[in-house]
């Protein structure tokens, strides 16, 4: 019963999900409106509480352990309550402020300091941060591994110079007509393989969907196949 | 041990000085760009300008500030087009609730430069009126095809907690038949599920505003006429900047309001020569090595 009632699920919820995009019957329209409209949204509420519950379990045994790295996960828990607090007690912002900065509250303490202060001043920067170091990375990469070691590579190595250039004003300065060039190495030869391989994309994954849906294909059902 | 081998074994972080270095310093002394639009910035912009009246542009905020020094640009001059030419405006974010943030204080941005310049309550833009921020909800399949049949079930409150059925904006804008256009901008590939739904089930016109990295994958779509225009990466910023700029100097609105994205070209010019540079450095360095072993 545990394995055949989610096969089941699957089945008909999937064949269902698939038909009413090409049944335009108002019965079929009505179930799919309430499926998509609170079934699925009451099945994410409850995954983010489990994703919640998750997150909460797996560094309170990092920390029991004192496993590899385990004063971060106080970081990640301490940070996980005071913003799930601010945001849910905190308000908007000034203009709208939650119970926690009414009058009387502790946020008399914290002056303005509400979701949106904390989301602008820390979460923006750090995730910012994070993502330049790409630069930095692809630059150290792009010296030591990009090899004009034979016909294929040397190909890419011009295509990649200019499309750099011609993503720059530079490229304009240089040679006129070299954006124009890029433009159209993005627009005709870079779309032909992009399209054979999202046709190839494509039918895989309605292949493994139709297993799923039939039962073939059972991974994600977990257990080791047991 | 020779020069070339020195070279090729140079200590990686002198070339992370280098990378920093030819990004700090445009960014502190940029030097004079003027972005010259390619045909998918000028598509876009030529849709949103020509498009009817009634109709409301609508920008789906669905990058993270991980993206936002290249994405955030190509938002601020969309909501300063759509405000310059008097269009409605909808924001909403589908993908991640941590685009929030960045949707609500882009719209504070350009309501604050609108609204400081205004000399009549008829130049103002009211929240409400003019612009609604529908705010976040999920799962993003719901939203999409919701959208379409009406966006206030979809979004019953706004992000604010006003209930949308009150706000004198939704009289007009029901679902997509109200909507011109959806631009959706993304660090990811959430503007083919936009496609995929709203434009292939309900026809909206649709737009995205895209990393310069990611930009290849959606070429097909651009090619197929599915994407009414495109913005790429921090070019296509800029561009949309210049575009932008140009109409509201037209418009009597010669504000010079700063352009983060045309600025960010200059750092983003000397780091493309400087990556090139390595790259011929290391190239040359190595066939040098590789013929003197044979």
């Amino acid at each position: 019963m545990q394995r055949r009632l989610p096969l089941l699920l699957v089945l008909v919820l999937g064949i269902f999900g698939a038909a009413a995009f090409v049944i335009p019957h108002p019965a079929v329209r009505g179930v799919d409106e309430v499926m998509r409209n609170d079934v699925i949204r009451i099945i994410t509420a409850f995954s983010l509480v489990l994703g919640v519950g998750s997150i909460i379990r797996h560094h309170l045994i990092k920390i029991r352990r004192k496993a590899e790295h385990w004063p971060f996960s106080w970081v990640t828990l301490i940070t996980l309550v005071v913003s799930a607090i601010l945001g849910l007690f905190g308000g908007i912002d000034p203009a709208s402020p939650g119970i926690l900065f009414r009058a009387g509250g502790v946020g008399r303490f914290l002056g303005t300091f509400h979701i949106q202060v904390l989301y602008e001043n820390m979460m923006v920067p750090l995730a910012a941060t994070m993502f330049a170091l790409l630069a930095f990375f692809m630059a150290s990469a792009a010296y030591r591994a990009f090899r004009a070691r034979n016909f294929e590579a040397t190909l890419l190595l011009i295509a990649a110079f200019i499309l750099m250039l011609g993503a720059v004003p530079l490229g304009r300065m240089l040679i006129k007509p070299l954006p124009e060039f890029a433009e159209w190495i993005l627009t005709v030869p870079n779309t032909a393989a992009k399209r054979g391989i999202m046709f190839g994309v494509g039918l895989g994954t309605m292949a493994t969907s139709l297993k799923i849906i039939l039962g073939i294909e059972r991974g994600w059902l977990g257990g080791g196949g047991k | 041990m020779k020069f070339w081998d020195k070279l090729l074994a140079i200590d990686r972080r002198w070339i992370y000085v280098v990378i920093w270095l030819v990004v700090m310093i445009p960014l502190l002394v940029p030097f004079g760009i003027k972005p010259e639009a390619m045909p998918p910035v000028k598509m876009m912009f030529a849709y949103i300008d020509t498009m009817p009246e009634d109709k409301a542009l609508v920008i789906s905020v669905d990058y993270t500030p991980d993206t936002e020094p290249e994405l955030h640009p190509m938002y601020i001059s969309l909501l300063r087009h759509a405000f310059a030419t008097k269009r409605k405006v909808g924001v909403l974010c589908v993908s991640s609730v941590m685009s929030l943030g960045l949707a609500e204080s882009g719209l504070r941005q350009v309501l604050e430069e609108f609204n400081s310049r205004a000399e009549t309550p008829e130049d103002s833009i009211v929240y409400g009126r003019d612009c609604v921020n529908w705010g976040w909800s999920t799962p993003f399949i719901t939203i999409l095809l919701g959208l379409g049949e009406r966006v206030t079930n979809v979004f019953p409150v706004d992000y604010f907690g006003n209930r949308t059925d009150t706000l004198p904006i939704m009289a007009g804008l029901k679902n997509y038949d109200d909507m011109g256009i959806v631009v959706s901008i993304a660090g990811s590939s959430v503007p083919l599920s936009w496609v995929n739904y709203a434009h292939t089930q309900f026809g909206v016109h649709m737009g995205c505003g895209i990393t310069a990295v990611s930009a290849a994958d959606f070429y097909p779509y651009l090619n197929s006429g599915q994407f009414t225009g495109m913005l790429a990466g921090m070019k296509g910023a800029a561009e949309y900047e210049q575009l932008t700029a140009e109409k509201m100097a037209a418009l009597g609105l010669d504000w010079d309001l700063q352009r983060k994205g045309t600025e960010a070209m200059s750092s983003q010019t000397a780091a493309h020569i400087a990556i090139m540079v390595f790259i011929l450095i290391g190239n040359f360095a190595f066939f040098i090595t590789r013929r003197r072993k044979q």
